[in-house]
């Protein structure tokens, strides 16, 4: 496929039309002065045959060349093209005139034309494709500018154009580029860095707690100590989560997942009740760690905040999770899930990170998760992948 | 005989709520609460399974996990705070079986203990099985490469005869993850791409295959 619109046309018709104007000038200056030239030697040969001796057959004169005639003296000649193709020199004095034959030099200046124009098409037809032939090896370095800078956007921070030498502007370009990539890949290691130690940090002494709390004998205040580090130990997580997701450094692993039976595993390990139901064998090239955290989130949050029966539906690769509750929040509705944000004081208490975790991941594995309210009635949220 | 753990741990609260919770289970915990002192106990002998923290003071996790592997095939399940990649990646390379991202429950430690400790159950009187110059005898557990034995970490060993039992037949991660490390959807394939790494390393680069996208199979 040619584009015609890329760099290398664009400078190819510069050239094009660069040779053109220098072709035609040249042109037009080449068959001027050798028409001049023409004309001179013409001239010459007919005052030489008029002081030879007039020629006596002529008849009349033509009047544009009596009325050069001045004096008695003077002599005048004449080009004479009133019949096309059949040229003459007059040449005239007092004692009479003469003319000759000017069809031999017209013809030469016609040749001569015919040379130039196709010595200039045959310099255009090679220069063009020269042109464009030498336009593409910047056109090249450009595209591998072009490639680098998508993929670093694509995420991968280790990308480099690796422009190497040369002073002109693509290389400053690439340089400029990989400047940009490194300068964000430092940022986001120092990123990953922070929300690790501070991964480490919080769940060190989380996980005393949490065994320690295990040891605790049974007893109501026992419950109240373990419910709350619960809550805790989730709420950690789920923020380590966001900030992970939020240092974009997440990527998805893909495998095959057979949907029906991931659905109702995934389901099952909430450890809520939802009705699954799976319409045929779909199967999706997803990573299932992920998918897993948005089902189980999705889950969760219609049994905090709707209300039951829960119903997951899997049909091709688009999962739906339905509550009978109020529904989402307008707010979510219009501007998607905020953290610590649960909208609407009847969708009950929680943290609001459970549907920004949700969408986070679905944004790394490449799938879209929608929001709405059924008609009659409950939130459904939609996961559709690829 | 009730299973001994050598727990290695740094921070004195987890040590000692994660030895307690170890043994109402019904497990022998000896507890160390840096690498070297780790080291130390574990020359003394008579461990069933290690179980270590990454940030140690002194030698940390991931440099013990590889003095050990040098000289025993013990499981050992690692514990990491961070679990970021990183982490993660150098402890199963240097040798690990499997790690837990703390907090963990105890159940769910307790869960991948057992799943460590699980031996492959041997049919007996099962023939040995050979692959060109690998021989798999899975009722002695012998694993021989050119007639000469090598040994194998049990995790190894649990993935070559899962390898053997099906050869030639692509088996996928999940599949791997499911009957080797007893995990559901939530594993985490990495502890399978680095087992096989490992494996590879001990029966030869080109016995076992990646089949693109799909997982690995066993060459006949």
């Amino acid at each position: 496929m040619v584009r015609w619109r890329s760099l290398r046309w664009q400078i190819a018709a510069l050239v094009a039309v660069a040779s053109g104007v220098v072709a035609l000038a040249v042109g037009l200056l080449v068959h001027r002065s050798t028409w001049e030239r023409s004309l001179s030697l013409g001239q010459d040969r007919a005052l030489s045959a008029l002081l030879a001796g007039p020629d006596d057959d002529l008849g009349p004169l033509p009047p544009a060349l009596a009325s050069r005639l001045g004096g008695p003296d003077a002599y005048a000649t004449w080009y004479d093209d009133r019949v096309p193709d059949v040229p003459w020199m007059w040449a005239a004095d007092g004692t009479g005139a003469v003319k000759i034959d000017m069809g031999g030099e017209l013809r030469n200046l016609r040749a001569l034309d015919r040379h130039i124009v196709l010595a200039s098409a045959g310099v255009l037809g090679l220069a063009v494709p020269l042109a464009a032939l030498a336009a593409e090896l910047p056109n090249r370095r450009l595209r591998r500018v072009a490639r680098t800078a998508r993929r670093v956007a694509e995420g991968d921070l280790e990308a480099r154009t690796s422009a190497g030498r040369g002073g002109d502007e693509i290389t400053a370009i690439a340089a400029a580029v990989d400047t940009m990539a490194a300068a964000l890949h430092d940022r986001l290691r120092a990123e990953q860095r922070f929300t690790a130690d501070v991964a480490h940090e919080l769940r060190t002494p989380l996980m005393g707690l949490v065994t320690s709390a295990e040891l605790l004998p049974d007893g109501e205040v026992t419950d109240l100590v373990r419910d709350r580090v619960g809550v805790l130990r989730v709420l950690v997580e789920n923020l380590l989560e966001i900030s992970r997701l939020d240092a974009g450094a997440e990527s998805a692993d893909r495998v095959e997942v057979p949907l029906g039976r991931f659905a109702a595993d995934c389901v099952h390990r909430t450890g809520l009740p939802a009705e699954v139901t799976v319409h045929g064998d779909p199967v999706a090239g997803t990573d299932p760690r992920r998918l897993d955290r948005i089902l189980a989130n999705l889950v969760v949050n219609a049994h905090r905040h709707g209300r039951a029966p829960v119903e997951v539906r899997v049909e091709g690769t688009t999962i739906t999770v339905r509550d009978h509750g109020p529904g989402f929040p307008a707010s979510l509705l219009a501007e998607g899930p905020q953290r610590f944000r649960t909208g609407a004081a009847e969708r009950g208490r929680g943290h609001g990170l459970g549907l920004t975790i949700a969408a986070g991941q679905a944004r790394v594995i490449g799938a879209r998760l929608a929001f709405e309210n059924d008609p009659g009635g409950g939130a459904v949220a939609t996961v559709r992948l690829n | 005989m009730s299973v001994s753990v050598l727990l290695v741990e740094d921070d004195e609260v987890i040590r000692k709520s994660v030895g307690m919770a170890l043994e109402r289970y019904g497990y022998r915990v000896d507890p160390a609460a840096d690498g070297l002192t780790g080291l130390e106990r574990f020359h003394s002998g008579g461990h069933d399974l290690l179980l270590l923290d990454v940030m140690l003071p002194g030698l940390d996790g991931i440099g013990l996990c590889r003095r050990v592997r040098e000289t025993s095939l013990v499981p050992i399940l690692m514990m990491s705070a961070r679990g970021d990649a990183l982490d993660v990646v150098s402890g199963l390379e240097a040798g690990a079986d499997d790690y837990v991202v703390k907090p963990a429950d105890t159940s769910v430690l307790v869960a991948r203990i057992r799943a460590l400790l699980r031996r492959a159950a041997p049919a007996p009187g099962t023939p040995r099985l050979v692959f060109g110059d690998l021989t798999v005898d899975p009722d002695a557990l012998e694993v021989y490469v050119a007639g000469e034995p090598v040994s194998l970490a049990p995790t190894e060993l649990r993935l070559l005869l899962e390898f053997a039992a099906n050869p030639g037949i692509v088996l996928d991660r999940q599949t791997l993850l499911r009957n080797v490390w007893d995990y559901g959807w939530d594993g985490d394939s990495r502890v399978v791409d680095l087992c096989v790494q490992r494996l590879r390393r001990k029966v030869g680069a080109d016995r076992v295959e990646t089949v693109r996208g799909f997982g690995y199979k066993l060459r006949r």
